[in-house]
């Protein structure tokens, strides 16, 4: 296995996240999208750890914080829909048009 | 060995992920996101990191991907599942990603020759050693980050006291 093929899947499944993060109507569909562009991020952290500086660990103390920014980023994101949903009635983006519901 | 595991956890990841941002059913795409969160963390096993390894489990699939299966049960319609959930704009999307995806891989030549040279070593006491040191300020930050978001998901999802 070389670094290319752990980068070449990063790529893969970041570009997949983008294509469902611009597509999705459901906020929580954009909002799992976005995790799997998060996940895309952290095989390449630990990648080229492991690879190219396998004596510190920083890579994979990075990852550490960005999973945890990212479980932030969705209690905080699916509070809001929860909220948003709870006035509007709907998950849907294009009906979130209103900053004061 | 490992070409097996690695192709194993890149299939379940990348199929996964594309039934996240593909399937109709919300709840069904939740799922499959725990699944590909699950290859994600096999492959972190793969490259010896055995912390990460744990973390995404824990928090990812035991904790962020049961978060998001609450809130699709909780917001969801019978409605949802005969409309259509992409917009109108796939073919638009589907050139960008396929452009970024272009550009990504072709970045990628440079690293081609680039192989292991050791074998993967536990890594735990080093990442616990790093975080108490070098990066004790952002280890503190990101507490007060939690903090942070806790508070503001208490406040955003409580009912309206009026």
């Amino acid at each position: 296995m070389t670094l290319t093929h752990y980068l070449a899947l990063g790529a893969g499944l970041f570009a997949i996240g983008l294509f469902g993060a611009l597509t999705r109507r459901n906020v929580i569909g954009i909002l799992m999208s976005i995790e799997l562009m998060f996940n895309a991020a952290n095989i390449n952290f630990v990648a080229f750890n492991r690879f190219l500086h396998p004596d510190r660990l920083l890579g994979q103390a990075v990852t550490i914080f960005n999973i945890t920014i990212a479980a932030a980023e969705v209690v905080v994101g699916l509070a809001l829909v929860l909220a948003i949903y709870r006035k509007l009635n709907t998950v849907y983006a294009e009906d979130y048009n209103l900053l004061k519901g | 060995m490992t070409w097996v595991a690695f192709y194993t956890f890149a299939v379940m990841t990348l199929g996964a992920a594309f039934c996240v941002v593909t399937f109709r059913n919300v709840l069904h795409s939740a799922l499959m996101l725990g699944v590909s969160l699950l290859g994600v963390s096999g492959i972190f096993a793969l490259l010896g990191a055995d912390f990460v390894f744990a973390s995404q489990i824990l928090i990812y699939v035991g904790g962020i991907n049961v978060l998001v299966l609450f809130v699709v049960l909780l917001a969801a319609r019978h409605s949802d599942l005969v409309l259509r959930q992409s917009n109108a704009q796939w073919l638009a999307a589907l050139l960008v990603c396929g452009v970024t995806l272009f550009g990504l891989l072709r970045g990628l030549k440079a690293y081609r020759s680039v192989t292991l040279a050791a074998g993967p070593e536990p890594g735990t006491a080093k990442i616990a050693r790093l975080l108490l040191t070098d990066l004790a300020v952002p280890f503190e930050l990101i507490s007060l980050v939690l903090l942070a978001a806790l508070v503001g998901a208490i406040l955003f999802s409580r009912a309206e006291a009026e």
